[in-house]
C-alpha cells in the first residue's frame, strides 16, 4: 500500500480503487501533497509517452479521469497543506467550431500540471468565455479553433476583452491546427503554442 | 444515393440513449468498444509495412469496423443522444448502395465508382484539390489554373479566405457571401477554360449549413443533381449535430452526388494505427447510414503533423481501402495532406508515396493539399499534376501491392526524417505566372527532375 500503487491505479483508470487507497493513506498520515506530487509526476511521464506516441489519447483520458476523481478527495487536504491555490484556466472551442480533440488534450495536460481547468466545450459564444473568466477569476482563457473560417472568433474574443475593460486581467491563449504564431501576433493573443505540452510549459513559466 | 430512410434516421437523434456529456459516452462506450474490437479481430500493425499484402487482415478490419459502428453508434451533440443502427439496418444500407455514379455532364462527364484491389480495368477518378485558402484577388485564376490540368476528372476548388476585406467567419454574412463568390468564380472559371460541366465538389468555403444552402443556385452557383458534389463532415469522433444533419437534408433534396468528409486522428480517441484504421472504416459506414452519402473522402491524419503521408497513415489508408474494395460497394477517395509545401522536393516525394500506396488498394486520388493546410496561397496545380500522374502511372503499369510496397519503402525513406521540419516552400504567385496560369520555368524543371527520379525507380508515366 503506497503512493506508487495509487499512481498505478490512476494509469489503469481504476479511480474507485485509487480513491479508497488515498483515503487510507491520508488517514495513516501520508501527506496529501506527497500523493499529489506523485500523481503529477506520473501524469507527466504519461504526457511524455503521449508526445512520443508510445501511449495515446484514450490512455491519457482514462488516467486523467481517475486523476480528477482522486483530486476530489485530495482537494480538502491540499488546502490545509499548501499555501497557494491552483490557477484557473477557462478553455473552449470557438463559436461555430465543433472540433474539440485538441482542446480536450490541452485540458488534460493542464490539469496534470496542477491547473484548475474549466472546460466550456465546443461552439462557445465569446460572451460565455468572458463571463466565465470573470466568475472563476481566471488567470487564462484558452480558445481553440480547427478551421480557417472559425479562426476569426479568436480575434473577436480579444476585441471583446478589450472593449469590456478586461484587458490585462487574464491572459488569452490561442491554438488549433490552422493557427500560427504569426496569426497570434496579428490578433494580439498573449500566448500561442504548437501543442498541449508547449502550452502547459509556457503557462507555467508565465504564471509562476 | 442510398435508399435508406432519411426520416427514420433523423428520428434516432431524439430516441437514442442519453449521455449528458460527450466525454462520458467516450469513456463508457467508445474507448472500451474500440479496445474490444482491436483485440477480438486481432488487428495489429508491425510499424514498418506501408502497403498491406494481407487480405485476411483487410477482411477482419472490415468486420471489426462494422461491429464497432453497430456497437457504438453516433453521438449527437445537440440532443446528447446516441444514434444507433442495428446490424440489419447497416446491412440494408451497404447492400443497396450504388457502386457507381455518372458525374458532370457533356464532354466533362465521368464515372465515379468502386474500384477493386489491383484493379486492371477501372482507372482511378482524379479529383484535383488544393484544400487550401486563396486570396480573393487570385481565387478565380487559381480555379482556372487547376481546371486546366489534363488528368482532372473533378475539382474541389481553392477556398476563399476573405470577403470584401473581411475574413470569412463561420455562420456570419461574410461566410455566406464568400461561399456565393466562391461558387460564382468557379462557374466562370469552368467556362473560361472550356470545362463548363466538370463535376465540382462545392463549396469548401461554406463550413456552415446556411452558407452551403446559400451557394446552391443552378444559374450561378452549385448545380443540382449529378452536376456537382457536396460534402458533409463526420465530426470527431463518431459524432454529429443538427447542422450536419441539416446539410445532408439539403444535399438530398437538391439531388447532389454528395459525400462525407471524414478524418480519424492518429493518436486521438481511437489510439494508434489499428484503432485509427477501424475508426476511419467505421466513418465510411457511418456516412452511408447517417447521411445517405454517395461516397466518402478519407483523410486519417496525424495528431501532431496534420498530414496523411506518414508511414503508419499510409498503412491505415492501404488497409481500409482494401477492406472496402473487397467487402462493400462504398465509393471512396483518399485525401493527400502533405507536410511540405510547393517548390520543395519533399512535397513531390510525399505525393508519390501517397499516389502509389493507394492506387493498387482500390483507391481514388484526391489532392494535393500541402504544408499541413496551414497557409494561404500555399498550393499549386503543379504538385497535383505530379501526384495524379504518378497515380495514373501506377494504374497503367498495373502495379501489384507487392511492387507498390517495394517502391513506397524507397520513397518514404526520402522524406520520413524531414517530416518534423517546417518545409513550407513557396506561394503560388512565386511558382506560377499568374497571367499565363502556367508554372515558371524553374519549377517546371524541378517537376521534370522529379519525374526523372520516378523513372529511375521504375515508374513508367503514361505520357
Amino acid at each position: 500500500m503506497s503512493v506508487a500503487q495509487v499512481r498505478q491505479y490512476m494509469v489503469d483508470g481504476e479511480g474507485d480503487a485509487a480513491v479508497e487507497l488515498v483515503q487510507k493513506l491520508v488517514a495513516e498520515g501520508t501527506s496529501a501533497q506527497d500523493i499529489m506530487n506523485g500523481l503529477t509526476e506520473e501524469m507527466g511521464i504519461l504526457g511524455d509517452k503521449f508526445e512520443n506516441f508510445e501511449v495515446f489519447l484514450p490512455d491519457l483520458m482514462i488516467a486523467g479521469d481517475a486523476f480528477m476523481q482522486i483530486m476530489g478527495v485530495l482537494k480538502e487536504h491540499l488546502v490545509k497543506d499548501s499555501e497557494g491555490e491552483a490557477k484557473t484556466i477557462v478553455i473552449g472551442t470557438v463559436k461555430g467550431d465543433y472540433h474539440d480533440i485538441g482542446k480536450n488534450i490541452v485540458g488534460i495536460v493542464l490539469q496534470a500540471n496542477g491547473f484548475n481547468v474549466v472546460d466550456l466545450g465546443a461552439d462557445v459564444d465569446p460572451v460565455q468565455y468572458l463571463e466565465t473568466a470573470r466568475k472563476e477569476k481566471a488567470a487564462v482563457v484558452g480558445i481553440s479553433a480547427l478551421m480557417t473560417t472559425t479562426m476569426p472568433g479568436q480575434e473577436d474574443f480579444i476585441k471583446l476583452v478589450s472593449d469590456a475593460g478586461d484587458k490585462g486581467k487574464y491572459l488569452v491563449c490561442i491554438g488549433g491546427a490552422p493557427t500560427s504564431v504569426e496569426w497570434a501576433e496579428r490578433i494580439g493573443a498573449d500566448v500561442w503554442s504548437f501543442d498541449a505540452f508547449e502550452c502547459a510549459a509556457k503557462l507555467k513559466k508565465l504564471l509562476g | 444515393m442510398s435508399t435508406f430512410r432519411m426520416w427514420e434516421v433523423f428520428a434516432k437523434a431524439d430516441e437514442g440513449k442519453f449521455y449528458k456529456d460527450q466525454a462520458e459516452w467516450m469513456l463508457k462506450s467508445f474507448i472500451p468498444e474500440m479496445k474490444r474490437v482491436i483485440k477480438e479481430y486481432n488487428i495489429k500493425y508491425d510499424k514498418h509495412t506501408i502497403v498491406n499484402q494481407d487480405d485476411d487482415l483487410a477482411d477482419r478490419a472490415w468486420a471489426a469496423a462494422k461491429d464497432f459502428f453497430v456497437s457504438v453508434g453516433v453521438y449527437n451533440q445537440d440532443t446528447h443522444r446516441v444514434m444507433k443502427f442495428t446490424e440489419r439496418e447497416a446491412n440494408e444500407v451497404l447492400y443497396t448502395k450504388r457502386p457507381c455514379y455518372f458525374v458532370g455532364a457533356g464532354h466533362d462527364q465521368r464515372w465515379l465508382r468502386v474500384r477493386s484491389v489491383e484493379d486492371k480495368e477501372k482507372r482511378p477518378f482524379h479529383l484535383f484539390s488544393p484544400d487550401a485558402n486563396f486570396s480573393t484577388d487570385i481565387h478565380k485564376k487559381a480555379c482556372m489554373a487547376y481546371l486546366k490540368e489534363p488528368l482532372l476528372d473533378g475539382l474541389c476548388a481553392p477556398l476563399l479566405e476573405d470577403f470584401m476585406g473581411r475574413k470569412a467567419f463561420s455562420q456570419s454574412p461574410t461566410e455566406v457571401a464568400a461561399a456565393m463568390e466562391h461558387a460564382m468564380n468557379l462557374r466562370d472559371a469552368q467556362r473560361l477554360v472550356g470545362k463548363p460541366d466538370v463535376w465540382t465538389v462545392s463549396v469548401g468555403t461554406a463550413e456552415s449549413a446556411q452558407a452551403q444552402i446559400a451557394a446552391g443556385n443552378p444559374v450561378w452557383g452549385v448545380r443540382q443533381s449529378h452536376l456537382d458534389g457536396r460534402m458533409v463532415s463526420i465530426l470527431t469522433e463518431m459524432t454529429t449535430n443538427n447542422a450536419m444533419l441539416n446539410k445532408s437534408l439539403h444535399y438530398r433534396e437538391y439531388g447532389n452526388v454528395f459525400g462525407n468528409l471524414c478524418g480519424a486522428i492518429y493518436g486521438g480517441h481511437a489510439g494508434g494505427a489499428e484503432g485509427t484504421m477501424i475508426l476511419q472504416l467505421a466513418y465510411n459506414i457511418e456516412g452511408a447510414c447517417l447521411y445517405g452519402s454517395c461516397w466518402a473522402l478519407n483523410f486519417p491524419f496525424h495528431l501532431k503533423w496534420q498530414s496523411t503521408t506518414t508511414r503508419e497513415l499510409l498503412w491505415v489508408q492501404s488497409v481500409l481501402s482494401q477492406a472496402m474494395s473487397r467487402n462493400s460497394n462504398l465509393i471512396f477517395l483518399n485525401n493527400l495532406f502533405a507536410n511540405a509545401g510547393p517548390g520543395t522536393d519533399q512535397l513531390y516525394w510525399e505525393c508519390a508515396a501517397h499516389a502509389i500506396a493507394l492506387e493498387c488498394c482500390g483507391g481514388n486520388p484526391w489532392g494535393a493539399a500541402t504544408c499541413r493546410n496551414k497557409f494561404t496561397d500555399m498550393a499549386t496545380p503543379l504538385e497535383s499534376r505530379f501526384y495524379h500522374e504518378v497515380n495514373e502511372a501506377s494504374f497503367k503499369m498495373r502495379l501489384t501491392r507487392a511492387k507498390a510496397e517495394e517502391l513506397c519503402q524507397k520513397i518514404v525513406a526520402q522524406y520520413e526524417k524531414l517530416i518534423p521540419i517546417d518545409n513550407y516552400g513557396k506561394r503560388i504567385q512565386e511558382v506560377y505566372d499568374m497571367d499565363k496560369l502556367a508554372p515558371r520555368q524553374e519549377y517546371l524543371d524541378q517537376y521534370e527532375r522529379m519525374r526523372d527520379e520516378m523513372n529511375k525507380l521504375g515508374v513508367e508515366f503514361a505520357y
